[in-house]
Formats: structure tokens, sequence, C-alpha cells
């Protein structure tokens, strides 16, 4: 039987943010099934799984190593628990770089499609990057038209993704010692999708056995990821749609609307949901939805290709990962428009429950139970129109009776790009060092990642977040992490009233929050270029800066490696949810201690985030003491 | 007396028990027909989480005498002679759960078996996996627990490990930090981690 009161704590466990404790309350009631329900059902969770000495590759399997020190020590193929840990990590991060990369790709296609005039209802939107990537590659700009040129550089960006090149051109932008490290251990990446193919090669039985040599080839694959199909990604994304600039917005679940047709794009690329915001537009449709009774066409994001939108245009975010079925339980959605990546395959169940469709786009995401519309960049805007029109017309069987919408928005403000950044400085980083070499802003953290059932929705964010601005400590954000805390607020100038007096200070002279909104997974390259241009204009290493990384909430497969290509590139990051590591003492040994000695960072688990401001600012001082500041 | 001996600090809560268990008592008695069986067989231990994430595989611990035997109004419960188990005879369970209310231990369970033609949901509980000590094997969740947190065999024996256990902690001076048994330092780790996650927010 439905008890309110038990509702309303089981609420205040699952989430910190008030309108999300408010619809999870509701779904009980309704008694739709979420993440959490099916969380409580696996319980408990494999350990053998957990402590990633379970092996499921080959016909002989599955096997697992004996945790305790006893017999089986070995699988049938004679693989140790280092073997078994090493290869499984290798798998997982491999198919994190690959949705990046892969995601990075079809933003490329878009650009050759649309630079030799194939697509519809895109175009070049960002010249002066064009230009800038088309000098990083050698092609020519002068008097040519700007397709011409970004049909080259297009060409050369899809390149990356080849074998013959042996080298990918992004990764030349990291400063040439950090550079030189990667030499010294062999890790430059040498194309995308090579050293993805190359994984899954060496997960084969009887390729590696050496855990150290599997491990430094995870290393290898996560450049290719951020500093080749991430970082390809987000550049070509601001070539097509406009690189970001700072922007007012508002963010939770409060942003669907009582009396408007609600349009949920949920998933990650931004060659969809742009062409969808631009359908709206159209006054046609405007009209139909008008003849339908509805005010209007009110688009929502929610996860990252939400953060695409909200960067670039300034369209409010409903949610992060664990918000999608949330939004559906409101009972105001008319349609969620889905394309790939933590789409949960149980979305269309959740919808069932409700007047909502699901429209899935992509043909690489066929989701049972949703409409099927396929989206192709020559027929783009068609489809967006079609997506729109099937919201419409859904929106007379909304019951209302069944509706609740919390009542507050929170307002944000996102968009700051690391060329925004850079504008915002003057053009130079010299502010920002004087700043840190002063001690104002004794260093910066950038904290991303997804939510995960394992831990309180946002409260790892928000609460890290919150104590590294106290202590000055600058937050740069991407992903779910920024949407947490452009729900908890701290997206805000007035947010800079919680930060210590340094930073605080430094923020009100900028009018900027103390915690930056830098955009989607993929994005996580921007903080990147941050990182590189920083160091390049102090003649130092990415690995000599006083800064650090954060997952409090990560769940996916990318953040492994985007958490790696991180302390690869130099940069410790702190995990708030122990990796499938722990069953073999030298692999974790190697991956919380060893590595400083090779790329002066490491990786160490901590889930209280009080604790992870704490060794993320042990970490600021070390390198800070390093540089002798 | 032979017994399951349930060592807690080994449990992983990886379910193989359970699933060894469900596939003994399945009527093919093979995992991949098990899965297909119109009266699905369902385990008879059951690994459940404690505090701090941890796990214990718990089943019917098989009392003399059993509150369980003494409370059934049918008699359908019954002790096997030779191996002292507590067995039950479906055809005279009558599904009242009398036995579920006397359990100490909560691990009665009601369910549809293929051995009675009947669709009656029956107390189908651990039987100690009578078939197979007749053959001459351990019972199925003591043989598929990988870690030792199951061990079969006689409790006199099983408990001497224990009770060398308590007296090295007993005995062990102040700030020697005995632990026995021993769990490694990776595997330590990785529960403290797990302790601090449910104790979070």
């Amino acid at each position: 039987m439905y008890d309110a009161f038990r509702s309303k704590r089981l609420a205040e466990q699952r989430a910190l943010d008030a309108a999300d404790q408010e619809i999870i309350a509701k779904a009980l009631e309704d008694g739709v099934e979420t993440a959490w329900d099916r969380f409580i059902d696996q319980q408990p969770q494999c350990g053998f799984g957990q402590l990633g000495i379970c092996c499921n590759r080959c016909a002989m399997g599955p096997c697992r190593i004996e945790p305790f020190g006893k017999k089986p020590d070995r699988g049938v193929c004679g693989a140790t628990a280092d073997t078994i840990v090493a290869r499984n990590l290798l798998d997982d991060l491999s198919t994190g770089a690959a949705a990046h990369s892969d995601h990075g790709r079809e933003v490329l296609e878009v650009l050759l499609e649309t630079a030799v005039g194939k697509s519809q209802g895109y175009q070049i939107t960002d010249e002066t990057k064009l230009k800038a990537i088309a000098a990083e590659y050698g092609i020519n700009t002068e008097n040519r038209k700007k397709e011409e040129i970004a049909e080259d550089v297009a060409r050369a960006m899809l390149e990356e993704y080849g074998t013959l090149k042996n080298r990918i051109q992004m990764a030349e932008r990291a400063p040439e010692k950090t550079k030189d490290t990667w030499k010294r251990l062999g890790i430059v990446p040498r194309s995308v999708d090579r050293e993805i193919v190359e994984s899954m090669h060496r997960i084969h039985m009887g390729v590696g056995a050496d855990y150290v040599n599997i491990l430094l080839h995870a290393m290898r694959t996560s450049l290719a990821d951020g500093w080749g199909g991430s970082m390809m990604a987000t550049e070509g994304s601001d070539i097509l749609f406009g690189t970001p600039a700072p922007l007012r917005s508002r963010a939770n679940l409060a942003t669907l609307k009582q009396d408007m047709v609600n349009i949920v794009l949920h998933g990650h690329n931004p060659i969809l949901s742009e062409m969808i915001v631009k359908a709206a537009d159209d006054p046609q449709l405007k009209e139909r939805a008008a003849g339908k009774g509805a005010k209007g066409i009110n688009i929502v994001g929610m996860c990252c290709t939400g953060n695409e939108l909200l960067m670039r245009h300034g369209i409010p975010i409903a949610g992060t990962f664990l918000d999608q079925e949330l939004a559906i339980a409101t009972g105001a959605v008319e349609v969620m428009v889905v394309d790939y990546q933590c789409i949960f395959p149980s979305i269309a169940q959740t919808a069932a429950c409700y007047h909502t469709r699901v429209v899935s786009t992509s043909q690489k995401a066929k989701i049972p139970g949703t409409t099927y519309l396929e989206f192709r960049p020559e027929t783009a805007l068609d489809t967006a129109r079609e997506i729109i029109t099937v919201a419409i017309d859904n929106f007379p069987n909304r019951n209302p009776g069944r509706v609740r919408i919390p009542q507050k928005p929170v307002d944000l403000m996102a968009g700051f790009s690391e060329e925004a950044i850079r504008k915002a400085l003057g053009g130079t980083y010299k502010p920002l060092i004087d700043a840190i070499v002063g001690g104002r802003i004794r260093g910066a953290v950038g904290i991303v990642g997804c939510n995960n059932p394992k831990i309180k929705q946002d409260y790892g964010h928000v609460t890290l977040a919150k104590e590294l601005i106290k202590r000055d400590i600058l937050v740069l954000e991407t992903g779910c992490a920024a949407i947490a805390c452009g729900k908890a607020g701290l997206l805000v100038p007035e947010a800079a009233d919680l930060a210590g007096d340094g930073l605080g200070s430094v923020c009100k002279a900028l009018g900027i929050p103390p915690v930056l909104h830098m955009g989607s997974c993929v994005d996580c390259s921007r903080i990147l270029m941050l990182a590189a241009n920083i160091a390049k204009e102090l003649g130092v290493g990415i690995g000599d800066l006083p800064i650090g990384g954060a997952a409090p909430e990560w769940y996916s497969q990318k953040a492994i490696s985007i958490g790696t290509y991180f302390v690869s590139s130099g940069v410790y990051v702190v995990l708030g949810i122990p990796p499938k590591i722990f069953g073999s003492p030298n692999v974790t040994g190697l991956l919380a201690a060893q590595l400083t000695d090779l790329v002066n960072a490491s990786f160490a688990v901590e889930p209280d985030p009080v604790k992870a401001a704490d060794l993320l600012e042990a970490e600021i001082d070390r390198k800070r003491k390093a540089l002798g500041i | 007396m032979k017994t399951v001996f349930v060592r807690p600090e080994l449990c992983i809560g990886c379910r193989h028990c359970e699933i060894a268990c469900a596939i003994e008592h399945s009527e093919s008695r093979r995992l991949f027909d098990a899965i297909h069986e119109e009266k699905r067989s369902l385990p008879r231990i059951h690994v459940e989480v404690g505090v701090n994430c941890l796990t214990f595989p718990n089943r019917c611990r098989h009392c003399d005498p059993a509150p369980c035997m003494q409370v059934c109004p049918t008699g359908s419960l019954c002790r096997d002679p030779v191996t002292g188990s507590v067995v039950v005879r479906y055809d005279r369970c009558i599904g009242c759960a009398v036995c579920a209310m006397a359990c100490p231990f909560g691990i009665i369970h009601f369910q549809r078996v293929h051995n009675l033609d009947t669709d009656r949901e029956v107390n189908a509980k651990c039987d100690n996996c009578i078939q197979r000590q007749k053959e001459g094997r351990i019972p199925a969740c003591a043989e598929a627990c990988k870690t030792g947190a199951l061990e079969f065999g006689d409790a006199n024996d099983l408990i001497r490990t224990s009770r060398r256990d308590f007296t090295l902690r007993l005995t062990a001076s102040e700030g020697t930090d005995a632990e026995v048994p021993k769990i490694p330092a990776n595997v330590g780790a990785f529960r403290a981690i797990l302790e601090e996650m449910a104790n979070l927010g």
C-alpha cells in the first residue's frame, strides 16, 4: 500500500534537490519503477564483478579469482587477478572512448555533408574556429569559401580515425613537456579507431598478460579520446553551431511547463537536438500547438545534449541522468527525444505509465516501445518538424489529473567555453595566473561525470563543489556534474558569496560564478585545452599545474576514459565510486600511487566529498609548492 | 553432525550459491534446461545485504529439535534419519505457513515444485541437498562457493577454526591488530569504501 511518509523519506534519501524529491515521491505514488528501485532489486551485487576479478570473455569461462588468497587464483587460461582486472578495465575504458569518439565522428560527418551542401538545416557558424583549425592542419584558407575550407577540415579530422597517418593532430595542442612524457612512456595516441580496435585485440585471450603493458595502452586509448575523439566532437560542434559564450538560463524539473507542449531532448549529440530547436521556431508548428490548446512549444534539455543546447542557446535544462524517468513522471512530457548514450533501456516502459511518447532517432540506438524516426543529416529539419508534430498532437492526451510540475526553476549561467573564459580574462590567462600565483585562487578542479544510484543524486557533485570554492579553488564542470550544480544554484555569480574571500573577490570582479559550466561530457576537452593553454603560457607541463579532477558520482565507462586521459595528461583524479579494480592489489597500487612517478598524477577513490576535497586540496598544495608559489 | 557452516566475513555476495541451489532442485538439474522449466526452481538459500553492504547467505540450519517440525499440523516436515536433515513431504504441506512463523531464521519459502502434480505452492525450503549427499557429494551451495563462505563438514571441525580465531583475537595484546580470519588489504580497502558509501549523506 502507498505510504506517503515512506515515500517522502525515500525521496529525501535518493536525491538532494527538492524538485527531484517531489517527483520521486510522485513516482512512488504512481507506482512507476525507477533506477533506484531496480538498484534495490539488484542487491546484493556480485563481489567478483565489483572487484573486477570475473572474466566472461571466452568460452572456457566464465572464470573468477578467489579474492581471499585461496584457489582458484587463475582463470582456465591461466590469467591472474592482475591480468583479468587490467583487461576488464581496458575493455571498459575503450567502450567509453568509443562512445565519445563515435559521437565525434557523426558531428564531423555532418560537417562534411554541410560543406558539400548535402545536409538540411545546418550551416558553418563559427568561421573563426574553422580557420584556426584549418591552420593547425595546414589547410589553405586564403580566398576560399568557408564551405571549401570546411570540407578539407572535415576530411582531415575524419582522417584522425584512420590508421595511415599514425598521429593525431589535436594531440599536438598539448604542452611540450606533457607530450615528452607521453613519448617517454610510449603512449602518444596514433589514431582514434586504431587504439580502440587494438584494445579489443589486446583483451582477447592469449594476447597481453602483463598488466602494466595493458594499462599503458589504456592510457594511450584514453588520450586518443580526450585529445582526439572528444576534442573533435567539441570543435566540430562549435564550427557547426557556434562556440559557446556566457549566457543565462534555468535548471531543474520546473523548467517543464504546465500549459505548453513539453519536449525533452535527452542524449548526447547536438546534431539532432539543434535541428529540433531550430524547427520549433516554425510559425506553422506554433500555430498547430495553439490549435491543440497549448500556449507554445517548450523545449528543455536533459543530460549532455541538453548541455550542448544550454551552452549555445540557453535552452533550459530539466535535469541529469537520474532525472530522465522523473521528467516523465511529472506527467507533463509530450515527447522525449533520444539519440544515444545514457538512455535507460526501460525508458519506454516508464513512458507507458503516462501519455509520453519516446522518439528514438539513431540507427545505432533502437529501443523497444519507442517511436522510431530515423534522423539523417540530409533530411534533418524535416524529421525535426515531424518529431515536434508528434509532440503537439500528443498534447491533448495529457491527463491533467496526473500532472505535477515542481514550482521553481533555478537560475544559472553557462556557456564557459575555453575561448569565452580566455576572452573574459582579456585574451590572455595572465590575470588568472596572477590570481593563482598570488594565492587568491589556489588552483582549479574539474568536477565531471554522471549520477549513480549508489550515491544520493547530486550530493557528491554539489558538496564537493561547495567545499572547493570555500577553499578558494575554482571549479570547472561538465556533464551531469554541471547540471547538478546548476540545480543547486552554484552556477550564478551570486554564488561567489559561498566562495572563500580570494576566489569570491575574483569572481565578483569578473561577474562570473565560482563554478563554471564548460559543457557536455565530450567538452571535458575544453578543460584539457584550458589547462594546456595555461601550462603553455607558463612554459610548464599540465602535470605541473595546481589542478585536479573529480568524478564523485560516475557510472559510465566514458568516465573511466575521461578520468584516465586527465591522469595521463598530468591531472590527479578522485573518484567517488570505486572502479572495478580492487581485486588486484598490483593494478590498484599502480593507479593509486606508482603513476605519480610516471605522469605526476594518479587516481584516488574517496566517496565522501568532504574528504575528497581534502585530497584535492593537498594535491593542489603539493603542486603549488613544486612551482614555488 | 554435518552442516553447511557460514563464514559471513568471506561472503562477497556473488550469489553463485543461489544459482547452484536452484539448479539442484530443478527437474532437470541442468542450468540451461532449468531456466525453461514450467515450474521454475527458485533458490532455497538467500544472499541478502546487511549493514555496510556486507552480505550473509541465509539457509535452513536443520535445527534439532526443529521449531518448524514441532508446529507443522500435517506432519509434512520430518527428519531424515541418515543425514539429520529436516525435509518436507510436499504432498502433505497445506501452505499454512505456521512453519515460517516458527522458523528463527526466516528461511521458509513457498513455491511450486516439480515433484508435485498440482500447482500448489508448498514449503520448499533447503533440504540439505539430501539427494547429492546420498550420491556422496556435498550440498550444491557449498560446492559453488568459491570463497569458503559456505563450508560443508562436521560442525565441530568447522567450529574449531572459529574457536582458534577467537582465541587469537582474545589473546592478542593491544596494538598487535590481530585480524582473523585474515582479510587481504585490497578487499579490506574495498569494504571500507562500501561502508563509507553506505553511511554517506
